[in-house]
């Protein structure tokens, strides 16, 4: 395992962080849109988000990612590799994320909503001023937890043509015949960015406010 | 571009095949994972200090490695270290040694979740180890366990996927054949979907009945 | 028939270095292909609301480009930087054209469906020309021969394709050199023990390094050049098993891209005509290829 092979590798990995990234917070605002239509009232739109959330959760990663890269084009939209990739991996993470969220919305407590009702909120406003951060401070440790899995996830977006690390292993094992040292170094870069992310939220979840009644 | 899923479906055979072959790794890789966990969790929670701390890094790996990059690194990588398994066994084995990791935590959180007074009173009581572990703590943690658990089962399903970039004859990598065969791409992968799709709901439907029996009896 | 040779009505100057034997039918070859591009044309005039690709790709001022990139010596990664004869050849084609090359790199199972789907204009590959894939995809004139042989590791005791037999081998699923493979396994009375099916040739010249399996089946070209990276692991194993056949980068069959592919053909008819694709082929094989301009009925 060379310098040069190592500082591929770490090069590689800023696609794969960029990628996760950018995913997880689309994927939190979609699971947020998806968790107001569950709990709209609309039958319809529950209904809808069901489905939606039913099948990104059923169907193998490789498989959505695949399928979006080759169906947008048919109905006309075709995406650089970049963007389909953080389409496939936001509408994956949506589903699980607006599952997780809904432990959350669960569990805000019934009076804050009424007294915020009561205080001329609208149904929407009450969602979106006093739910919904509630939810987000509530399944915060899920918020991280589902970081990692996005990370980890991102492995498999070089189906659309993006090279990330995976990839990039993937190319130097090809290229030097040495896949034990490169997958091995793969892993280890792998691991030093999900233990940072996971440090990184232990600490944000000891800095944030408590939650109000606890 | 219009589809045609008649020339998939008449491949119905080898697609059944495939099938096969990702529900035979599924439920051997689970049922060796469940067990293979079970073991280390319990190995961590009764084993000693040492033992726990020898057994976190392995589990904290697993888990913070994309499972890609494991199958990878063991089959790849194997043969350099003597390692040379068939890409079916390599499968089997990568599923059950990453779930392994998954299920010992899970296993772990339902040691935890056991209140320390029940297993102190059967100590007191004269209960061996081994009854302890029978008689107390399984039977509390198991409604626990059971929900994470079939979750990740489902996970397992899912991931076997990947097993296709190292050429074992599943689901996708037959489905993808038959559908570079013939010429039919954006069907083999509108069926592969709907396939998993709906195993997955109905493995997700399957454990909901467990989990409403198993409560029914504890009740 | 002079004026019914539609778009390939340009002089074509390395006509005379066509080589002779399965390639004696050239001048009927010509007047299918005038035919075609008559019908082409007819099409395309029916079909007005399609825009054509020529047209749009030097408007974007870009020729997007799909290709794997583990199909050494054409397309591959070296040292982490993407290289290849593919990267000449198009570099020269986008220099002639007076457009950018953008490259989208995939699996090749992806490759395929991304040039039906319309992700890029052409796909670099190249792809073996098969009657089959004619039926699909319009190809370029051939870029290299692609004659399947066998690749068998260093010192394993097989000196003809037939030592195969009874033995494990492998392939890249998808590709041509796969389906020849097979079909070259079921001509053996004792059948190869299995033929693995890889996401990528990469992968399964690395599994004979593992020692997995003792062969793959692939093009001449790229076996030569794997073979001579790493010569105490791989050998090539003569004769060729497989069929005469050719290289051509395939493209969209659809009259809309005809303008396109025949920019493309124009493009590299030149390069073979000036010296510039000998030299290329100097430079990735080694060795250079007699090649027909156009291949019109593919043995295979």
């Amino acid at each position: 395992m060379t310098w040069k092979l190592f500082s591929l590798l770490l090069e590689a990995s800023l696609m794969t962080i960029l990628v996760s990234a950018v995913s997880i917070l689309m994927g939190l605002v979609m699971a947020i849109v998806l968790s107001g239509l569950r709990m709209s009232g609309s039958r319809v739109a529950d209904a809808g988000a069901g489905v939606f959330i039913s099948f990104f959760r059923g169907v193998p990663l490789l498989v959505q990612l695949l399928l979006i890269f080759n169906l947008l084009p048919v109905i006309g939209i075709t995406l650089p590799s970049l963007a389909t990739a953080i389409i496939g991996l936001s509408l994956c993470t949506a589903a699980y994320q607006a599952e997780n969220l809904r432990g959350g919305f669960e569990g805000v407590a019934p009076g804050l909503i009424e007294s915020a009702e009561m205080a001329g909120f609208t149904r929407m406003q009450s969602f979106i001023y006093i739910r919904t951060p509630i939810a987000l401070r509530m399944t915060f440790p899920a918020l991280v937890n589902e970081a990692i899995l996005i990370l980890k996830a991102s492995s498999l977006v070089s189906v659309v043509g993006l090279i990330e690390l995976t990839k990039m292993a993937q190319n130097l094992s090809a290229s030097t015949y040495r896949p034990l040292p490169i997958f091995a170094a793969a892993g280890v870069i792998y691991l030093a960015i999900n233990l940072v992310v996971a440090a990184i939220g232990q600490r944000a979840e000891n800095a944030l406010p408590g939650l109000p009644g606890k | 571009m219009s589809f045609d899923f008649a020339v998939i479906l008449a491949k119905l055979p080898q697609i059944l095949s495939g099938l096969g072959v990702t529900i035979l790794i599924w439920v051997g890789g689970t049922f060796a994972a469940v067990v293979l966990g079970f073991v280390v969790a319990t190995l961590r929670r009764f084993g000693g200090r040492g033992i726990e701390v020898i057994l976190r890094a392995p589990i904290e790996i697993l888990r913070g490695t994309p499972f890609l990059v494991q199958i990878f690194l063991l089959y790849f990588g194997g043969p350099y270290i003597g390692l040379r398994l068939d890409p079916w066994l390599a499968g089997l084995l990568g599923i059950s040694i990453y779930g392994a990791a998954y299920y010992a935590e899970i296993f772990r959180a339902g040691f935890q979740s056991v209140p320390v007074g029940h297993v102190e009173a059967a100590e007191c009581a004269g209960l061996s180890r081994n009854q302890i572990i029978t008689a107390i703590l399984l039977p509390e943690m198991a409604l626990l366990v059971l929900p994470p658990a079939l979750n990740m089962s489902v996970i397992l399903l899912k991931e076997t996927a990947l097993l296709s970039l190292i050429t074992v004859p599943e689901l996708t990598m037959t489905v993808q054949a038959i559908g570079s065969q013939q010429y039919a791409f954006v069907e083999s992968l509108v069926i592969l979907a709907l396939v998993y799709w709906a195993l997955v709901e109905l493995a997700n439907w399957l454990g909901r009945y467990a989990e409403r029996n198993l409560s029914k009896l504890s009740a | 028939m002079q004026m019914d040779r539609g778009a390939y009505g340009r002089v074509d100057t390395s006509q005379a270095k066509a080589p002779e034997g399965p390639h004696r039918e050239f001048d009927m070859r010509r007047q299918l292909i005038a035919a075609a591009t008559g019908a082409a044309l007819f099409a395309s005039a029916m079909a007005a609301n399609a825009q054509d690709a020529l047209d749009r790709v030097m408007d974007a001022g870009v020729l997007k480009v799909g290709t794997e990139t583990a199909f050494a010596p054409f397309d591959f990664i070296d040292a982490g930087e993407h290289t290849g004869l593919n990267l000449d050849v198009f570099e020269e084609i986008g220099k002639d054209m007076g457009v950018e090359i953008e490259w989208i790199t995939l699996d090749w199972t992806g490759v395929l469906p991304g040039l039906e789907a319309g992700r890029f204009d052409v796909v670099a590959g190249p792809a073996t020309i098969t009657a089959d894939r004619m039926q699909r995809y319009r190809f370029s004139s051939p870029i290299a021969e692609a004659t399947v042989a066998i690749l068998a590791c260093a010192d394993c005791d097989i000196e003809t394709p037939e030592d195969i037999a009874g033995k494990p081998v492998g392939g890249a699923t998808g590709t041509a050199q796969l389906a020849q493979l097979r079909e070259f396994a079921a001509t053996l009375d004792t059948p190869p023990t299995s033929i693995g099916e890889y996401v990528s040739f990469n992968e399964s010249y690395a599994d004979i390094a593992a020692g997995r399996i003792v062969a793959v089946a692939n093009s001449l070209p790229n076996i030569a050049f794997v073979a001579q990276q790493r010569p105490e692991v791989f050998k090539v194993v003569k004769p060729a098993f497989g069929t005469p056949a050719y290289f051509g980068y395939p493209g969209r069959i659809e009259p809309e891209y005809a303008t396109l592919m025949d920019k493309i053909d124009e493009i590299l008819l030149a390069m073979k005509a000036d010296g510039r694709m000998a030299t290329l082929q100097e430079k990735w094989f080694g060795t250079t290829f007699d090649m027909p301009d156009y291949i019109i009925e593919p043995k295979i």
